[in-house]
């Protein structure tokens, strides 16, 4: 896993025999194909005109008396008619082997790359999804995984076909006939080229529909989003013009598109055909000068059929390849990223120490400013610390470094006498339970989702977890309790709500250390001082870290820090905290029921 | 819900052709590209055609030794088809194209605007995603189908009985022996198109399901790890890519055993006319020329009958997505003006050109409003709201408070008509509502939520939304009031910073305040505010307070309230349990009953 280079070659493996296999029934199908247009030829020419001006072909010398003799064929014409179906369906039959063994190879190679991805991201730090938007990453695993798919399943071998369709008849064709042979191939490279120039051309087309498409889909979304602000001032007809804006603009450039397609499959089809007329013509001047039998003729219009639109598709075809070669990039990009350390298998459960010391921690975000400057304290086994602070102090930093989401590498962190860095990351996060301010709910039943870190635990423990979180008789008063699905098609559940499952789960998990972090803001006061009353009672007493900016969320804790910029700048009892001037004396203040609300911030 | 999302994974058994023929309605005003389009079918048949017969007349007048210059003249006639050929082709798609993106941007002006009418009640119920889906790819599909089927249904059949008038012309005899493999095509194509179309559903629908899962991760990668649910995840993940290897292989093999099956078939027609047409041309009864037509007519056959079966699969496979988007369109908003309404509002523009928009010329300004014995419930038989009355005159204020879930959004919801009561009634200086128009009202009513929603664009414009056509300064002037000039300039480019979808760019508080600038703008006379509980830091939250504050002076105001200060100031205090008012007063008369509202109020500070 830790090197992971791939390229398009070792992303085959496993599975090039079944490649090799495919190119082979497709050389096998494409020469019973052109062997089917050669029967009538000789048919023609051998059996039914025998007496027509001109040298018998060389297919004629050979497959007529191989059929059986002129004299003995032209009494059973049905020998020839059951040869050219018996070829055609063996030809059928090896056109589904090639697309049976080449399908198995693409899909299995994308069912591995898709695992793989999958695997991967799990496993990358969290700094790389701060610098990565969700949009952006699900594109990748997604769409650019199919835009692969689709070359390795289609293109690679429609690739093989064109090129073996154009490159087969040319002996055959060169047996019967050199001049007739430059006549039936002339004006390829005009079409390659044409097609080449256009798929170049229309993609810069797309991508500006694309924009288009996607600025009146934001537009749409917008609109939900804010239906009821647009209703608040009743600002419809605002928002219909501007609509109707980009509405518009995206019909006109899908129009464009259209006009830009009708030109193309005009223009190559017109030349297309044109190759068919040379074919015709040039052969029409050889037939009336008895240089070219009309078996012959038959013979090269199939052909001219056969690999004229093939190769109309070429450059459709080198376009995907530019497009499949950047999604191909864009995917080993991930594969690319250095995935967190899991060193230590050590087994899960393995309590850690519950005691916490920070000593010294200083921590910046890549080559930022430090967001944790020197920071020192430390929390006994059992003991609750409250953190406060104003937005983007420092307060999640340090939850975030306690569960190793990101790596210290300036001070020290110790749980019990462990030195943080050299505990596994897993047992770590088996043993500390964090809640978030914005918790993470997964599209499955409630009941699974509070399970989810502990699938054995028992109905009356979950039942006990619940609730303590105040979130039982809520999930009760639901339509289908705990069976009762969450997300896009279950029920919505508010923000107070998903506090109380994440803290549910989290409880569950029986931690040794506890961390709520804001994870309280969405609950109404009366319902949260119930969870806290309720965490104070219960048995087993973990570590409590405890994050909010409400006063009443901390002023029951062992101990407060208070945090500003990166630093502790004040620690103590609330009681302590109060009696002396600072920040937390300030938020005090603001805060108070006694109506004594600072002079005006 | 659950019918919603399976609905659009079924296939339906048989076509619906009352629900098409409404479908291809949306077409009419393009009639004469539809007609052009049914032309080109025709013509381009023709064609396909005359292409074979006159290769054949080529090879007969060979064959015959008659002169050079006939020969050219079938030359110049091929040449000619094929030009012809070219120019119908380029006429059938730009027809197309102008159908197909014409109608788009119809279905699409249309169900957008009926987005515009249709009540909260309507959008509760629907998740944002699946809305959005009725105007991007569904419109799409529908529209881009009606071109290629009108084509194809025209070029299909008038090419079969092209094929098959021309094949008895030449030789009934041999055109019966050959004609023997179209029930074997049919059915053939019929089966295998049926087939393909299910298992291209069902990879689509496992690809979703793949994308949701893969984004569900992405978000959801902190809990995930914090929980070490990375194995789990993984299996979890592992059964939906295993379904989508095997739907996909599944499509690909249908697909690898349809074309070469079908090609053989037509052989089997080729094999069939070489012998018997083969004889025929020994007895002289057939020219060579036109035994090389009739194979290649054999050899064609399927192309007509695999793409009428494609569109015919194709409306199988959108009338999912033309019922949805009809239905849309066929929605009544359950809250618009009445006609009566209506009348007066038509009326006030005639007699006053220079009345405010969708004015209807009754009173403008609001000096009571009266809540009647109201009832309301979002479902039947589950009320939220019971004989609730409320009286407010001009600058009132008036503070909602309650345990979540009482009723106190309900009301502010009536207030605003975003929901009608389905009991009793309200009255604006003694009119029901319901005869008033919603536009009016709404122009009067300044609301700010308890999740602020910007849009996406500058600061300036969102600040601006309320009021068409204010000057920078007003702007300015309307963040002043609210303290949010400051922070604004503070941006790194002022007023003309862009605040990112959603207003993602900004901080809650910072959304917050400019929501507040804006309400200040549109100067309402009712404001209503459901007051935000989220979790801003204590000093940004103090400035909030003072932009409400700022807002709410002169105005009638209905608070939907956490905060102390906001509720101290107000008039009156109504405390909201269960659907009705359980006490009512000012902050001082309710601390002192040291009831529901000095609980609720203590509680917060106190130590329990």
């Amino acid at each position: 896993m830790s090197k992971d280079t791939i390229t398009f070659w070792s992303l085959t493996k496993g599975f090039r025999r079944r490649y090799a296999a495919a190119l082979g029934a497709l050389l096998v199908s494409s020469l019973l194909l052109y062997l089917v247009p050669l029967v009538p030829q000789v048919v023609i020419d051998g059996v039914l005109d025998p007496e027509q001006a001109g040298r018998p072909s060389v297919f004629v010398r050979l497959l007529v008396p191989a059929m059986g003799g002129a004299e003995f064929l032209s009494g059973a014409l049905w020998v020839p008619g059951l040869v050219v179906a018996s070829l055609s369906i063996l030809a059928g039959a090896f056109t589904y082997l090639r697309g049976r063994w080449s399908a198995q190879a693409s899909e299995g190679m994308v069912l591995r790359l898709r695992d793989r991805v999958y695997d991967r991201l799990q496993h990358l730090p969290c700094d790389y999804f701060d610098g990565h938007e969700t949009g952006d990453l699900v594109q990748r695993c997604t769409s650019d995984v199919d835009t692969v798919r689709m070359f390795l399943a289609n293109q690679m071998v429609e690739v093989g076909r064109a090129c073996l369709l154009l490159l087969l008849p040319i002996p055959l064709m060169l047996l019967i006939d050199p001049w007739m042979t430059l006549a039936a191939v002339v004006t390829i490279p005009f079409i390659t080229a044409f097609s080449l120039l256009f798929f170049k051309k229309v993609r810069s087309l797309f991508r500006l529909k694309d924009e288009a498409e996607g600025r009146m889909t934001s537009a749409i979304q917008e609109n939900l989003s804010g239906v009821r602000v647009v209703r608040a001032f009743a600002r419809q007809d605002y928002e219909i013009r501007q609509f109707d804006a980009r509405n518009a603009t995206h019909r006109d450039l899908d129009y464009q598109l259209y006009a830009l397609m009708a030109r193309f499959w005009s223009i190559s089809d017109l030349m297309c055909m044109l190759q068919k007329a040379i074919v015709l013509g040039v052969g029409i001047i050889l037939l009336v000068h008895g240089e070219l039998e009309i078996g012959s003729f038959y013979f090269f219009i199939t052909a001219v059929t056969m690999f004229i639109w093939p190769v109309r598709q070429m450059g459709r075809i080198l376009s995907d390849l530019g497009r499949a070669t950047v999604a191909f990039d864009r995917i080993r990009e991930i594969l690319g990223v250095p995935v967190e350390s899991m060193s230590e298998p050590i087994a899960h459960a393995e309590p850690v120490g519950s005691g916490i010391v920070f000593d010294g921690v200083t921590f910046s975000h890549r080559e930022s400013s430090p967001v944790l400057h020197e920071v020192c304290f430390a929390v006994d086994p059992g003991e609750t610390l409250a953190i406060v602070g104003p937005s983007g102090c420092g307060k999640s930093t340090i939850v975030n470094l306690l569960l190793r989401l990101y790596d210290y590498d300036t001070g020290s962190i110790r749980l019990g006498d462990e030195e943080l860095n050299g505990i596994g990351r897993k047992r770590v996060r088996a043993r500390v339970a964090v809640v978030l301010q914005e918790p993470f709910l997964f599209s499955k039943t409630l009941r699974e989702n509070i399970l989810l870190a502990s699938p054995s635990a028992a109905e009356h423990e979950m039942h006990e977890a619940t609730a303590a979180a105040e979130i039982h008789d809520s999930i009760q008063a639901f339509e289908h309790g705990y069976e009762t699905a969450v997300g896009e098609r279950g029920v919505t559940l508010s923000g107070g709500q998903r506090q109380r499952v994440a803290l549910a789960r989290a409880l569950l998990q029986v931690p040794d250390i506890l961390v709520l972090d804001d994870a309280l803001s969405a609950v109404d006061t009366e319902t949260e001082s119930l969870i806290l009353e309720a965490l104070r009672r219960r048995h087993h007493r973990q570590t409590t870290i405890v994050i909010a900016h409400r006063i009443a969320t901390l002023m029951h804790a062992d101990r407060i820090l208070v945090m500003d910029q990166g630093r502790i700048v004040q620690h103590g009892t609330h009681q302590e905290l109060v009696g002396v001037e600072g920040l937390y004396r300030r938020l005090w203040t603001i805060q108070s029921p006694d109506g004594k609300e600072g002079d005006g911030g | 819900m659950d019918d919603l999302m399976v609905k659009e994974h079924e296939l339906p058994q048989r076509i619906d052709t009352r629900l098409w023929r409404r479908i291809f309605g949306h077409a009419r005003p393009y009639r004469g590209s539809m007609i052009g389009l049914a032309a080109s079918g025709i013509g381009m048949a023709g064609m396909d055609t005359l292409m074979p017969l006159i290769t054949g007349l080529v090879i007969d007048s060979i064959v015959d030794q008659r002169g050079g210059e006939e020969i050219m003249t079938w030359w110049l006639l091929y040449l000619m088809v094929i030009v012809l050929t070219c120019v119908i082709v380029w006429c059938f798609i730009m027809l197309a194209g102008r159908v197909s993106t014409g109608v788009a941007y119809d279905l699409r002006t249309r169900s957008f605007g009926r987005l515009q009418e249709l009540s909260f009640s309507w959008f509760d119920t629907r998740p944002q995603g699946w809305i959005l889906s009725r105007l991007t790819s569904d419109c799409m599909k529908v529209s881009s189908l009606m071109p290629w089927f009108m084509l194809d249904l025209f070029w299909g059949t008038s090419f079969i009985g092209g094929i098959i008038i021309a094949m008895f012309l030449l030789n009934w005899k041999l055109a019966l022996a050959v004609l023997c493999i179209v029930p074997l095509l049919v059915g053939t194509t019929l089966y295998f198109q049926h087939k393909i179309l299910r298992s291209s559903r069902m990879m689509r629908r496992t690809n979703s399901l793949i994308t949701a899962n893969f984004s569900e991760s992405i978000s959801g990668i902190r809990t995930t790890k914090t929980l070490v649910r990375e194995e789990e995840n993984l299996g979890e993940f592992q059964e939906l890519s295993g379904d989508m290897h095997d739907w996909s292989l599944r499509n690909s093999l249908q697909s690898a055993v349809y074309l070469p099956m079908v090609l053989s078939i037509g052989s089997i027609g080729v094999g069939v006319a070489l012998w018997r047409g083969g004889m025929d041309v020994q007895a002289g009864g057939l020219t060579l020329g036109m035994l090389i037509a009739f194979m290649q007519y054999a050899v064609n056959f399927f192309m007509p009958i695999q793409e009428l079966a494609r569109r015919f699969t194709d409306l199988q496979a959108a009338q999912a997505a033309a019922e949805r988007v009809q239905d849309l369109l066929d929605t009544e908003p359950a809250i618009r003006d009445s006609e009566e309404v209506r009348e007066l509002v038509r009326l006030a523009a005639i007699n006053d050109p220079d009345a405010p928009e969708g004015w209807d010329g009754g009173d403008q300004r609001i000096e009571r409003i009266e809540f009647r014995d109201v009832g309301f419930s979002y479902v039947e038989g589950e009320p939220v709201l019971e004989g609730f009355d409320l009286d407010i005159r001009a600058g009132d204020s008036i503070a909602l408070v309650g345990a979540t879930g009482g009723g106190k959004s309900t009301i502010a919801n009536l207030l605003c008509r975003f929901y009608e009561p389905t009991g009793g009634g309200i009255f604006f200086n003694g009119v029901e509502y319901r005869r008033r128009s919603l536009h009016w009202l709404r122009s009067n009513l300044g609301v700010v939520l308890q999740v602020p929603h910007l849009f996406a664009g500058t600061v300036r414009q969102n600040i601006a939304y309320g009021r068409a056509g204010v000057d920078a300064a007003a702007v300015e002037e309307a963040a002043r009031r609210v303290d949010a000039h400051d922070f604004i300039t503070g941006l790194e480019e002022g007023y003309d910073t862009e605040v990112g979808e959603g207003g993602s760019l900004l901080s809650t508080g910072q959304r917050q305040l400019v929501s507040l600038a804006r309400a200040v703008l549109a100067d309402p006379q009712i404001f209503v505010m459901d007051e935000a509980t989220s979790s801003v830091d204590t000093e940004t939250e103090q400035q909030i307070q003072h932009g409400i504050e700022a807002v709410l002076q002169g105005r009638i105001s209905v608070i939907i309230a956490h905060r102390l200060s906001t509720v101290r100031n107000a008039d009156r205090i109504l405390v909201v349990d269960r659907g009705r008012i359980v006490e009512r007063g000012t902050h001082e008369q309710l601390l002192e009953r040291q009831g529901r509202y000095f609980q609720l109020f203590t509680r917060q500070f106190a130590t329990p």
